[in-house]
């Protein structure tokens, strides 16, 4: 059996039509100046791909082209077995519409389980020092342009703060924790978890609070930030999701890369959200045992609803928020109250 | 802007402004490539990337790459894409992990952060020449493959060193607003990085060219300083013009949640994305603009031997075929990635030849090369790095 084919001497941009043989186990070449001939196992042939012509590498540096239809198939039947596998997955239409099935299917896989399990696995295995560092660099970066010096009575912040600790020893397992008061008018009354175990109330929020109960809701919150390691998972889940977003697309800079951050934002803001509220049910859990109603909580809910009316439930978008919605917080609070109230009417 | 940079992810040969209209004397570039095979070809191979956590993605962009060059002619003749997907991976993986590394500094420390910065940008020149070196080495025409000579002094020289000297407007403009003139401050930095910028630009595409080489030959490359300036000029004219509608629409839109009483903390989504459609088309408009230019700037100053080439790139079908692209890929989430990559690879081979008598036949090289690793080549297509080819 022969085909056309085209020789190339390796040295020279020379073209040269040759016809191109395979006598039993040899391949043989011939053409107007140009003949030779070796053996079948010294020649190197390309991987298959649809439409792409086959090199032949020959053992003197020559090489030999032959169109992608005119190969016979039984020449290098055994060369390449993996991509000739793909090779024929590639050629199938209805493969096509599977992997665009698997592609997103995989994707969803990867992102909802793959790498957050990862992240946080990652995550249990680094050295506290690491998070100090990052709660150490935040406040850094905060103290002084968003977190002023907090304006309390001297009283009323002692007062919290050996609620705060009481509140926090009876907590098994949670790492060391404390409590620090700032001035932050730029953002409102709101409180934070930085990794290191801080755990920062703002002026304001402490002033919209109603009662001692409420304050330990939103510490009970917090807390449940800290004793999740809910910062630090967070920061490696959506670093990995720029990563491996970054990888996907290609390259991070340019005009596809500016598309890949949306993703990689949202995705940040729906582990985000698992967060919160993980670490409502934690505040939840340990409120009841503390023997404090979880109702407390939603006295908190609506208190900060009353200074920041923006948060009424219906002018959120679900998927576009890193909190749950208000009133869902609430449902689930008012949920954990009831269940608590039974608990104790059968204990009474 | 690596793989819009290069169109089809492929290799061309660097080409000089010269009108040679005689029909025989020409040599024609041609992409046969189909959407329809290439999409089969991709989304397999994007299915098998993602399914093997990115392991197999080395193998998928080799058998992409392979069938993007294969369809690109020259003279009859298909280029070969040659590297193997091993030092591919291993590339991959040490990029992934700078970039890892990268990305976790700034929750940690600011020292770290900068650290790895400088790092990534002493060793930038570094790579930029492996890079090259690796596409060309593995890229191939009629069984020859392409060259780029390691040159690093020149690439700190071109990519390092001279960013060093807009410190110097930087520090001025610095100065004088500290002395209370912060408006001439301002105007001497922008005059001075408009003397620079292109001067610069101009410079990276000679060092660029003139490194390469093919069949024992290396590309040639006539500078003309004034070139680069007009093309800077013309963008920043652009820019200015497409900021007045950008400007109005966005003056509208915040007008709009004024009066809505809409705080935009509260909404920050759709507002970052309202604000990103105002400013996308500006960006989509400049930077094609400044991509068509600087390809023909290239192509055309740059010839081989006796060969000329000419490219002739024009500004609107490519605006054209990139907006269809930014909208397909984003209307189908980027099942259409395949067609629009298909459209600008087939574009830019028709508007690329060469010109001069002969029948290319009297390339010739002795040694085949030694392999070249390719950490350069997937840390500065990972990180972007325009090298404007």
């Amino acid at each position: 059996m022969s085909v056309p084919g085209i020789y190339h001497d390796g040295m020279t941009t020379r073209v040269t039509r040759v016809v191109i043989s395979r006598v039993d186990d040899s391949l043989q070449w011939r053409g107007a100046d140009v003949a030779g001939e070796a053996a079948l196992s010294s020649v190197m042939p390309s991987a298959r791909v649809i439409g792409v012509p086959f090199t032949l590498l020959l053992p003197d540096g020559a090489q030999l082209q032959i169109a992608h239809d005119d190969m016979p198939p039984d020449w290098f039947a055994r060369s390449h077995r993996i991509e000739k596998a793909v090779d024929r997955l590639e050629r199938m239409r209805s493969i096509a519409w599977v992997s665009v099935v698997v592609t997103v299917l995989a994707l969803i896989a990867l992102f909802e389980y793959v790498l957050p399990w990862t992240a946080d696995r990652i995550a249990y295995h680094l050295p506290h020092r690491l998070e100090v560092a990052m709660g150490q660099q935040s406040l850094a970066v905060l103290r002084g342009r968003v977190f002023l010096t907090t304006t309390l009575p001297a009283e009323r912040r002692q007062h919290l703060q050996a609620l705060f600790d009481q509140f926090a020893h009876g907590i098994p397992d949670l790492p060391p924790v404390n409590i620090v008061f700032y001035s932050a008018p730029m953002v409102g009354a709101n409180a934070f978890a930085l990794p290191d175990g801080t755990v920062v109330f703002t002026d304001d929020l402490v002033k919209a609070l109603p009662d001692d109960r409420s304050f330990l809701a939103v510490a009970a919150h917090e807390l449940g930030h800290q004793a999740h390691h809910h910062i630090l998972r967070e920061v490696l889940r959506s670093s990995g999701a720029v990563v491996v977003f970054g990888m996907l697309t290609g390259d991070v800079t340019s005009l596809g890369g500016m598309t890949a951050a949306i993703p990689a934002f949202l995705l940040g803001n729906h582990y985000s959200r698992d967060f919160e509220a993980d670490a409502d049910s934690f505040a939840f859990q340990t409120l009841a045992a503390h023997g404090i109603d979880p109702a407390a909580f939603v006295d908190a809910m609506r208190a900060l609803e009353k200074v920041h009316p923006e948060l009424a439930a219906d002018k959120q978008v679900r998927y576009l928020s890193s909190h749950p919605v208000t009133a869902q917080r609430i449902a689930k609070a008012e949920a954990a109250s009831m269940a608590f109230r039974q608990r104790h009417a059968v204990a009474r | 802007m690596h793989e819009e940079t290069l169109g089809s992810g492929i290799y061309l040969p660097e080409i000089h402004d010269t009108v040679f209209n005689r029909a025989e004397d020409a040599h024609r570039f041609e992409f046969n490539g189909s959407a329809r095979d290439y999409f089969r070809i991709w989304i397999v191979n994007v299915a098998l990337s993602i399914v093997t956590l990115g392991i197999y993605s080395a193998w998928a962009s080799v058998r992409t790459r392979r069938y993007m060059y294969a369809n690109t002619l020259f003279e009859g003749s298909p280029f070969e894409y040659l590297a193997r997907p091993i030092p591919i991976l291993r590339g991959r993986l040490i990029a992934a992990a700078l970039f890892a590394t990268y990305i976790m500094a700034s929750h940690f420390s600011r020292t770290l952060q900068l650290v790895t910065m400088g790092v990534i940008g002493v060793f930038m020149p570094w790579m930029i020449v492996k890079g090259l070196m690796f596409r060309a080495r593995y890229s191939a025409w009629r069984g020859l493959h392409f060259r780029f000579i390691a040159d690093y002094g020149g690439a700190y020289q071109w990519y390092l060193l001279v960013y060093m000297l807009m410190a110097i407007p930087l520090a001025l403009s610095g100065l004088l607003a500290q002395g209370g003139h912060p408006f001439t401050g301002m105007v001497l930095f922008l005059a001075g990085f408009f003397l620079f910028y292109p001067w610069l630009k101009g410079n990276q595409q000679q060092w660029m060219a003139e490194h390469h080489y093919f069949g024992g030959k290396s590309f040639r490359f006539t500078r003309e300083p004034s070139a680069y300036y007009r093309i800077y000029g013309a963008a920043l004219g652009i820019g200015v013009l497409c900021m007045i509608p950008s400007g109005i629409l966005m003056g509208l839109m915040f007008n709009a949640m004024v009066k809505s009483h809409i705080d935009p903390r509260q909404h920050s989504i759709p507002v970052l994305l309202a604000t990103y459609l105002c400013i996308a088309p500006t960006y989509l408009i400049m930077w094609t603009y400044v991509h068509v230019r600087m390809t023909n700037a290239l192509y055309n100053q740059a010839s081989l031997g006796r060969y000329q080439f000419e490219s002739s790139l024009r500004f609107w079908p490519m605006l054209y075929i990139y907006l269809g692209n930014v909208l397909a890929i984003i209307f189908t989430i980027g099942l259409a990635i395949p067609w629009a990559k298909i459209q600008v690879a087939r574009y830019r081979a028709s508007c690329l030849q060469v010109a001069g008598e002969g029948r290319l036949e009297e390339f010739t090289q002795r040694t085949s090369g030694a392999d070249v690793a390719a950490t350069g080549t997937e840390i500065d297509s990972l990180l972007g790095f325009d090298i404007g080819l």
